[in-house]
């Protein structure tokens, strides 16, 4: 093709390109689904009320305004029981600041009666959750265990973790990403 | 058929469909690299350092833009956490191990890039197919008849979309018998794809905003396929004054 036909395409190419891009720009200004509820980063996190082992109710809305780790686990997880202490030494060192740990046992798929006496070994002092028919999993459309969503103040995931240990490191900087 | 494959796949397994692309990716420009004029083993050697660049480098640097973390708990650092990473940043160490390795060998740039360029193209698809996995790189809420469920929503089926271009890519460069001049097939490559981009953004649904409503990877996707034109056009005028 001969020089000058070819940069006229060029031109025609970047001018359609730089034409495209204004009429596609997203004038909603928001272009993730922040309010549809989805277990996906840049959504609504899926709302659910639970019991604790205790007969107490947690609703995960009430938290509204704090930064919310939702830690989905078993006890027949190894990776799930190996991130816990991690879980815990984060949640004391970040709970003054409005963070707050709900780890939801899948008991619908755990032995329940291995459930507390974990928690108790374990020594953990965050609330945990106890999942009997499996709405959380099925809302989180769980695929693997462990699974965590770190949500900001306003409700809205800001990262999803699947699959674990998760480290020291990973959990500060995911938490203090969600508690700015 | 698709929820099977997004269960087989599911997160954390859709790296697998990555390194899969990696592997053959890696075959196919094997097979073509002798006509560019690079030897086999120099190209695995560059795609090994660069591989090595981008994964330490990843690694080092997310934990260098995280220092205060990774003090309170250094071994972190050798976390098996793939979370812990910093994807941009790996590019740009896997692209200057890989420049210090070239320039260390006297390997030709240009040439270097096109007998990378199946390499390119065959992750490109494999990308398309782990974003298709996890539900990343979604669409925006849609009526087309072909939309899909996705997040609580009928949505452009941004993933297939991706897919198929990467596919007709890759389908273009591999159907080139030579090129006429090194560093014709990367630019065009690297063109097409900025092209594919620049189109399929507007239809995301996860697109980063810039001065207030401008897609972020819109403008890039621009300016990298405003490059590439005018490389390739620079090249083409060197050629034909040697």
């Amino acid at each position: 093709m001969q020089q000058t036909p070819r940069r006229i395409i060029y031109f025609v190419v970047l001018a359609l390109g730089l034409a495209w891009m204004l009429v596609s720009a997203d004038r909603s200004g928001v272009s993730t689904s922040g309010k549809i509820p989805a277990p996906q980063q840049g959504f609504l996190a899926p709302d659910f009320e639970l019991k604790t082992p205790e007969g107490e109710t947690v609703r995960l809305s009430d938290l509204r305004g704090q930064a919310v780790l939702v830690n989905l686990w078993a006890t027949w997880c190894p990776p799930c029981r190996a991130e816990m202490q991690s879980i815990e030494k984060a949640y004391q060192e970040y709970k003054e600041q409005g963070f707050t740990v709900l780890a939801v046992n899948m008991t619908y798929q755990d032995d329940p009666s291995a459930v507390m006496p974990f928690v108790d070994d374990q020594g953990l002092t965050f609330s945990i959750l106890l999942d009997e028919t499996g709405e959380v999993g099925e809302a989180y459309h769980l695929q693997s265990l462990p699974s965590s969503y770190f949500i900001g103040r306003d409700g809205i995931i800001n990262e999803v973790v699947i699959g674990g240990p998760m480290s020291e490191a990973l959990l500060r900087t995911r938490i203090e990403d969600i508690l700015r | 058929m698709i929820s099977l494959f997004r269960s087989i796949f599911a997160p954390p397994r859709h790296l697998i469909l990555l390194v899969a692309a990696l592997w053959l990716g890696l075959a196919l420009a094997e097979k073509r690299t002798e006509r560019h004029g690079i030897s086999r083993e120099a190209l695995n050697n560059i795609v090994f350092y660069s591989l090595f660049g981008y994964i330490l480098g990843g690694r080092l640097l997310y934990a260098l833009s995280n220092i205060s973390a990774f003090v309170q708990s250094p071994l972190s650092l050798f976390s098996l956490n793939l979370d812990l990473f910093d994807p941009l940043a790996a590019l740009g160490a896997a692209f200057i191990v890989g420049l210090i390795y070239g320039s260390r060998k006297k390997l030709p740039f240009w040439s270097t890039l096109d007998a990378l360029t199946p390499l390119f193209a065959t992750l490109s698809i494999g990308l398309a197919l782990s974003h298709f996995a996890a539900g990343t790189a979604f669409g925006s809420p849609t009526v087309v008849p072909w939309g899909v469920d996705l997040w609580n929503a009928t949505r452009h089926p941004t993933q297939i979309y991706e897919l198929i271009a990467s596919l007709l890519i890759f389908g273009w460069i591999w159907s080139r018998k030579a090129a006429s001049r090194p560093g014709i097939l990367f630019l065009t490559f690297a063109a097409l794809t900025a092209a594919a981009r620049l189109f399929l953004e507007a239809f995301r649904g996860d697109s980063t905003l810039v001065f207030g409503e401008l897609r972020l990877a819109q403008l890039l996707a621009w300016i990298v396929l405003a490059i590439t034109l005018f490389a390739s056009e620079s090249l083409r005028r060197v050629a034909k004054v040697d």
